[in-house]
């Protein structure tokens, strides 16, 4: 038994906003999959978009930039609507699809060279030197990669322009652990010029860790927050009820995110936990307090 | 026996209005077979022919569903070979055996031979999906009967006198059934997969399988395969050289056609070409003799021959979309309007290749046929296939989405092209080349250039689209 307690979505207005989105809605049938969403990307960040299989990722990223008729709400990205592509921003995105399925007859240079040709602004040599780390052979084909070379070819074609905004959707899902820690180091090191931006779908929250991202959590078609992975560390904690003959109804405290009881345990996800109060709780309860620390995927799991 | 009826039902599932046609066939067969004892013996000769005809584009059919079936997970599967050979036993029950047990206890002529040669003719469309040089054999059989029809006459009246002839069917019937399971059945890694938008006209073997997935090539095919991909490389290298030292729009577009339409760079086409000419030729020379050809049949297949390429662009078109978002990106255009009319730009070219490509087919059809009119049946081509190419064009630009509303509109596009050749080749005849070109020219050019027109009109007003096809 769960119960789940929305919070509000979290604006941030710190920085200028590379994107901005308001009450999107996007529905394939009958289906509605966005359902107002507003949503706001400050300059400079790693936005890392959460939400379980089938919660919209891909539908709300391929919508920002165009690829994806809306029907209804506003994008607006670099400042400017995105009604029309509005030529050489779309050279300042980077992005990179789901699946990488590109004109299978093609060498992987000529691939490139065929790209780059079309940007004023092509990094040859961070071309060259992923070709190279990545182990990927300019003259194979593309329709002869495996999945994970074809994401990583994904990424070298996304990364060479040097984008203000990279927008990777479920980039790391085919590559392996060496290939996914390459491409998080070159990810950082892209985010160190300034002004850089990405925007994340994943699953593998250790990475979002790592680039110290903000998080933000898709569910049920709208954002239910957009927060620093510091703050939801600093201010998340799970209170752990322990008593004999379990819980008929989960305790009440406030700041309650999520409540879920197991067996004898009532385990509260609260944000700005008052310990005092807590204690107080189970004392009343006849009840044990731990209280613990959740980690990013403890956190997905309990509020996606 | 679930699972053996699944498998049973796969033609169905996978070309339903073929498999219904041909059960239909089967049971008409079945009635006239019922009704010998009524009617007299004669009538088992039709129901004969009809189980032959029947038998083997079943088997064809079931071949083709069947390989791409047999793919390594299948394998799998528990007990997926029995099943498949129980599926198969019962497809040879149904049209070979029980036709040949009602025949014997009817007490026709030959039933033994018939239901051999029937089973000859089930393993030979078998293998036209998995061991395709057997067709190459049936074809030589046809050359060799079109070359001495006299002998194969007697051939064929003495084998059907001899008591030898039905096991040695059944020997051939065996060894060609072994020869298309031992390829169906082989675990072979997956072909690379090809552009959806590549051509796979006359002269390359298809690109996908009825599932989609690629479909495992001969090496004659792979090598033909490479030297068309060899060209398409080339091509796009010498257009990038091109495009690095001047970037001009047209230079730009020619790259963009370059990556849309690989397979229709100058190279590409005239290796097509001879290909179509070495098959027609043998075709025409080994298979019909030279024998008098209709000035307009041959014009009218041309058409067909250079139309065969949009419903396949139709389709690649559809395919293509989730990875066309790339090519969106990377040329950034000021509006999606912009997008669309470089999408348009790029396609355009296929009229003038389709048109030329449709003279030279005819140019070669006169060649071969010693066609009387050639001016005629050449100024009629140019004029048809420019004005049905543009329609072709227009209605896969915006066309229905599904493959049923599709198929009808190619046909509709195909069978119109070739009734207008026909119509236009009497009209050259009937007021002279020089008035008789400019009325077709007026009708056929201003036809195809106002559906074109709208066409081109709402395609640049629809938003580009890169989601997957549903279905």
């Amino acid at each position: 038994m769960s119960t789940l307690i929305t919070t509000p979505p979290f604006a941030d207005t710190r920085t200028e906003s590379v994107l901005r989105v308001s009450g999107l809605r996007k529905s394939f049938k009958q289906r509605e999959v966005l359902r107002g969403i507003d949503w706001e990307v400050p300059c400079g960040r790693v936005i890392g978009l959460l939400g379980r299989n089938g919660a919209g990722k891909t539908t709300l990223l391929r919508c920002l930039l165009g690829l994806s008729p809306i029907d209804a709400g506003t994008v607006e990205l670099f400042g400017e609507l995105m009604t029309e592509p509005g030529g050489e921003r779309m050279h300042r995105i980077g992005f990179v699809p789901q699946t990488f399925d590109l004109f299978p007859w093609m060498k992987v240079r000529a691939y490139l060279d065929f790209t780059a040709a079309f940007y004023a602004r092509w990094n040859h040599a961070l071309a060259e030197r992923l070709l190279g780390d990545w182990q990927l052979d300019p003259k194979q084909k593309i329709g002869e990669l495996s999945q994970g070379q074809r994401q990583k070819l994904a990424i070298v074609r996304a990364i060479a322009p040097e984008p203000d905004l990279l927008v990777l959707d479920e980039p790391v899902a085919s590559l392996d652990p060496q290939a996914r820690r390459a491409f998080m180091a070159e990810l950082l090191e892209l985010m160190k010029a300034p002004g850089k931006t990405v925007i994340f779908s994943t699953h593998i929250t250790a990475d979002l860790e790592r680039a110290d991202a903000d998080i933000t959590l898709l569910r049920d078609g709208a954002i239910q927050f957009t927060r620093p992975l510091a703050e939801l560390r600093e201010h998340l904690r799970r209170a752990v009820l322990v008593r004999d003959g379990g819980w008929s109804h989960a305790p009440v405290v406030a700041g309650l995110l999520k409540a879920s009881l197991k067996g004898d345990e009532a385990q509260l996800l609260v944000e700005d936990a008052n310990t005092e109060s807590l204690q107080a709780l189970a004392t009343r309860e006849g009840a044990t307090l731990r209280i613990e620390m959740p980690t990013l995927e403890d956190l997905f799991v309990e509020l996606a | 026996m679930r699972a053996v009826w699944q498998l049973w039902l796969q033609p169905c599932r996978q070309l339903l209005v073929g498999a219904l046609l041909l059960q239909l066939v089967w049971l008409v067969a079945a009635i006239l077979l019922g009704c010998v004892p009524a009617v007299g013996a004669g009538i088992a000769g039709v129901a004969a022919t009809l189980l032959g005809f029947g038998t083997w584009f079943w088997f064809t059919m079931l071949g083709m569903c069947l390989r791409g079936l047999c793919r390594p997970e299948s394998f799998l599967l528990p007990d997926f070979r029995r099943r498949l050979a129980l599926m198969g036993g019962l497809q040879v029950a149904q049209w070979a055996l029980l036709p040949m047990v009602a025949a014997l206890m009817m007490g026709l002529p030959h039933a033994l031979l018939g239901g051999a040669c029937i089973l000859l003719l089930a393993s030979i469309g078998l293998a036209a999906s998995s061991a395709r040089y057997v067709n190459l054999l049936v074809w030589v059989l046809f050359v060799l009967a079109g070359w001495q029809p006299g002998l194969a006459g007697q051939i064929a009246k003495a084998m059907i006198a001899s008591p030898w002839t039905a096991p040695l069917a059944l020997l051939l019937a065996t060894l060609i059934t072994r020869l298309s399971l031992r390829s169906m059945l082989r675990i072979d890694d997956q072909e690379p997969g090809a552009s959806p938008l590549e051509n796979v006209q006359l002269g390359r073997s298809r690109a996908r399988a009825l599932d989609g997935t690629p479909v495992r090539r001969g090496k004659l095919a792979k090598r033909i395969g490479a030297i068309f991909d060899n060209t398409s490389q080339r091509a796009m290298e010498q257009a990038l050289a091109r495009y690095r030292a001047k970037p001009t729009w047209r230079l730009r577009m020619v790259l963009v056609r370059r990556l849309l339409l690989p397979h229709d760079n100058p190279q590409a086409i005239a290796l097509r070409l001879v290909l179509v000419a070495a098959i027609v030729a043998f075709y025409v020379l080994a298979v019909m003799h030279r024998q008098h050809f209709n000035a307009v049949v041959v014009g009218a297949y041309a058409i067909l021959l250079g139309l065969s390429r949009f419903p396949q662009l139709g389709r690649g078109m559809r395919q293509m979309r989730p990875n066309l978002a790339d090519l969106y990106l990377t040329l950034a255009p000021p509006t999606r309007a912009d997008y669309q009319q470089t999408l348009i730009d790029a396609l355009v070219v296929l009229v003038p290749i389709t048109a030329l490509s449709t003279m030279a087919y005819t140019g070669l059809g006169i060649v071969l046929t010693h066609a009387a009119e050639p001016v005629r049946m050449l100024v009629t081509a140019a004029i048809v296939s420019v004005g049905t190419s543009l329609t072709a064009l227009a209605v896969h630009l915006i066309g229905p989405e599904g493959n049923l509303g599709r198929g009808v509109v190619d046909l509709v596009v195909t069978l119109g092209g070739m009734a207008v050749y026909w119509g236009g080749y009497w009209l050259l005849g009937a007021l002279g080349l020089p008035f008789g070109s400019t009325a077709l020219l007026l009708v056929t050019l201003g036809f195809g250039l106002g559906v074109w027109t709208s066409a081109r009109r709402e395609y640049l007003r629809r938003p580009p689209s890169f989601d997957a096809p549903l279905a």
